[in-house]
C-alpha cells in the first residue's frame, strides 16, 4: 500500500494545555480516513498543521513524501482542502472566487470551474456573490474549491457543516465516486458520527491530543453495533485511565 | 515564478474588485478639480497667476504626497493584511501550493503597483488640467523633471507602505493599525519639525525627497544618502513584516 500522508511525532501544545501530542499516523492511497474525536481533542489543530496554517512544535507531516514544513509548495501540489468554515471573497462571484484559485494550477481551465460547480450543485449560483449565500451554499462552494485542481488528496474538516440531508447524501456520493474512480485519498473530520460510518473506510480516534486507535470500518462494525458505540467505548476506556498512568 | 505571477494577478484582481481602489481614483480626481478651481479663483479674484501648466502638477504632488496618497496606501495595505486576517480569507490563499514568502511578496508588489498607478494617474490628469486651464509655462526640462518627481515619489511611499504592513502584522485589529499609523505619521512629522537636523531620518520627511532633484546644484551626496536610508529602512521593514507574517497562525 502506497503511503500518501505520513504523520510523525506531531506535537503542538497551546498555553491552555490543549493541542496534540506525539501523533503518528499513516494514510494510504484510496483511504477515506475518518478522524474522530470530541470537541477540543485536537482534530482541527492536526489538520491545520497538515495544511500549513500553523506550525508544529515537533514532528512533521509528509504528503507524497514532501514535508509540509520544509517543501510546502511540493507537498500541497496535489492537495485540496477545506478547513473549518469555507471561506470565500464576498466581493467576488462564485466563479471569480474559483478563478482566483485556478491560477495556481496550469491545468485548470474555465471548463473545470463549471464542472466543479456542477458537481457541488452550485452552477446556478455561478455569478452570485457569496455574501448572500447560506452556510450550506458556502460549504458547497468550499468543497468545489477543494476539488478544483483534481487533487489526489482531499483534507476536509467538518465538510458537512450546514448542509441539509440532501446535501450530505450528495457529498457522500461524491466522495465515494472520487475515491473509487480516481483513487483520491480523503482525510475527513466530522462530528456527524453516523455519516463518518457511512462514508469512511478507516477510522482514527483522537482524544485529549493523543491518537487512541486506528481501525478499518468493517473491523469496527464486526465488534460493535455502530461506530458510535466504538467511539464511546474508546473514549471511555481512555477516560478511565488515570492521567498519571497515561 | 509562475506561482508568484498567479499570486500577484490574484492580489491585483482583489484590489481592483474592491471599491477602495475606485474611491481612491475618484478622490484623486477631486483633489485635482478642487486644486484647479482654487487656482482659477485666485487668478480671477486676486489677479495673481497662481500656477502655470507645469507648476500645477508639482503643486498637486506636494499636496497628495502628504495627504491622500499615504491615506490610501494605508487603507490598501491594511485591507490586504488585517482585512484578510480578520475575515479568515487569508486561508483561501495559504492552503494553495504557494509559499508564504511568495504570498507576502505578491501582496507588497500589488500595493507598489497601486501606488505607482495612483501616481501616474495623478501625473497625467494634473498635466492635462494644467495644460488646458493654465498659461503655458513649460519647458522640456521642467516637463521631464515633473515626470521624474512623480516617479521618485514611489520609493518613500513604498517604505511607508512597508511600515504599515509591519504594523498590520503586529497589531490584530485593522482599525487600530489605521489609527496607530496616523499617530506615528503625525508624531514623525512633528519630530521632523522639532529636530530638523535629523529630519532626513524620518519616513515622513522622505516623502518630499523629490524636491532634492529640483535643486539647481543637484546635491548628489544628499540624494544618495537619502536613497540609502530609505533602502535600508525598507529592507528592515520588509524583513520584520515577513518574519511576523511567516510566524502567524491561521
Amino acid at each position: 500500500m502506497e503511503t500518501i500522508i505520513e504523520i510523525k511525532e506531531l506535537t503542538k501544545l497551546y498555553g491552555n494545555g490543549r493541542g496534540i501530542k506525539d501523533i503518528n499516523l499513516d494514510i494510504y492511497k484510496g483511504d477515506i480516513f475518518g478522524f474522530l474525536g470530541p470537541n477540543g481533542a485536537g482534530k482541527t489543530t492536526a489538520m491545520k498543521i497538515m495544511t500549513g496554517l500553523i506550525r508544529p512544535e515537533r514532528g512533521d507531516v509528509k504528503i507524497f513524501g514532501y514535508s509540509v514544513t520544509e517543501e510546502y509548495e511540493l507537498a500541497m501540489e496535489k492537495v485540496g482542502c477545506l478547513i473549518e468554515i469555507a471561506e470565500a471573497y464576498t466581493y467576488m462571484s462564485a466563479f471569480d472566487n474559483l478563478k482566483q484559485l485556478a491560477r495556481y494550477y496550469p491545468e485548470v481551465d474555465y471548463k473545470r470551474i463549471d464542472e466543479v460547480l456542477e458537481l457541488t450543485g452550485m452552477i446556478k449560483y455561478k455569478h452570485e456573490k457569496p455574501k448572500k449565500f447560506s452556510l450550506g451554499m458556502k460549504q458547497r462552494l468550499g468543497l468545489a474549491a477543494a476539488l478544483l485542481s483534481r487533487p489526489k488528496v482531499v483534507i476536509l474538516d467538518e465538510p458537512l457543516n450546514g448542509l441539509d440531508v440532501e446535501g450530505m447524501i450528495d457529498i457522500r456520493r461524491l466522495i465515494h465516486h472520487l475515491a473509487e474512480q480516481d483513487q483520491t485519498t480523503f482525510f475527513i473530520s466530522s462530528h456527524l458520527i453516523h455519516d463518518v460510518e457511512l462514508t469512511c473506510n478507516r477510522i482514527g480516534v483522537i482524544y485529549e491530543g493523543k491518537m487512541l486507535n486506528v481501525e478499518s470500518t468493517p473491523n469496527i462494525l464486526k465488534n460493535y453495533a455502530t461506530l458510535e458505540n466504538y467511539f464511546v467505548s474508546e473514549v471511555e476506556r481512555n477516560g478511565r485511565v488515570p492521567s498519571s498512568a497515561r | 515564478m509562475a506561482v508568484f505571477q498567479a499570486a500577484l494577478v490574484n492580489e491585483v484582481e482583489k484590489l481592483y474588485k474592491k471599491k477602495k481602489a475606485l474611491i481612491a481614483v475618484l478622490l484623486s480626481l477631486a483633489v485635482i478639480v478642487i486644486g484647479q478651481l482654487a487656482i482659477v479663483g485666485v487668478r480671477s479674484g486676486f489677479g495673481l497667476r497662481g500656477a502655470g501648466s507645469v507648476e500645477f502638477p508639482m503643486l498637486v504632488l506636494a499636496v497628495v504626497v502628504n495627504t491622500i496618497l499615504p491615506l490610501f496606501t494605508a487603507l490598501v495595505a491594511i485591507d490586504s493584511f488585517s482585512g484578510e486576517f480578520s475575515q479568515n480569507s487569508m486561508r483561501i490563499t495559504l492552503t494553495r501550493p504557494v509559499s508564504r514568502f511568495k504570498i507576502f511578496c505578491a501582496k507588497i508588489m500589488a500595493i507598489v503597483l497601486f501606488i505607482l498607478a495612483m501616481l501616474l494617474l495623478l501625473l497625467i490628469l494634473s498635466m492635462l488640467v494644467g495644460v488646458i486651464f493654465n498659461t503655458n509655462s513649460g519647458t522640456l526640462h521642467s516637463f521631464v523633471m515633473t515626470i521624474f518627481s512623480y516617479l521618485v515619489s514611489l520609493l518613500p511611499m513604498v517604505v511607508l507602505a512597508l511600515g504599515i504592513v509591519l504594523l498590520a502584522n503586529l497589531i490584530k485589529s485593522g482599525i487600530s493599525v489605521f489609527f496607530v499609523s496616523i499617530l506615528v505619521f503625525i508624531v514623525l512629522k512633528v519630530l521632523g519639525l522639532i529636530f530638523s537636523q535629523y529630519s532626513s531620518l524620518f519616513m515622513t520627511t522622505q516623502l518630499d525627497w523629490y524636491n532634492l532633484f529640483l535643486i539647481n546644484s543637484f546635491p548628489v551626496g544628499k540624494i544618495v544618502r537619502q536613497f540609502l536610508i530609505m533602502l535600508g529602512s525598507g529592507i528592515m521593514l520588509f524583513t520584520a513584516g515577513f518574519y511576523l507574517f511567516d510566524k502567524k497562525e491561521f
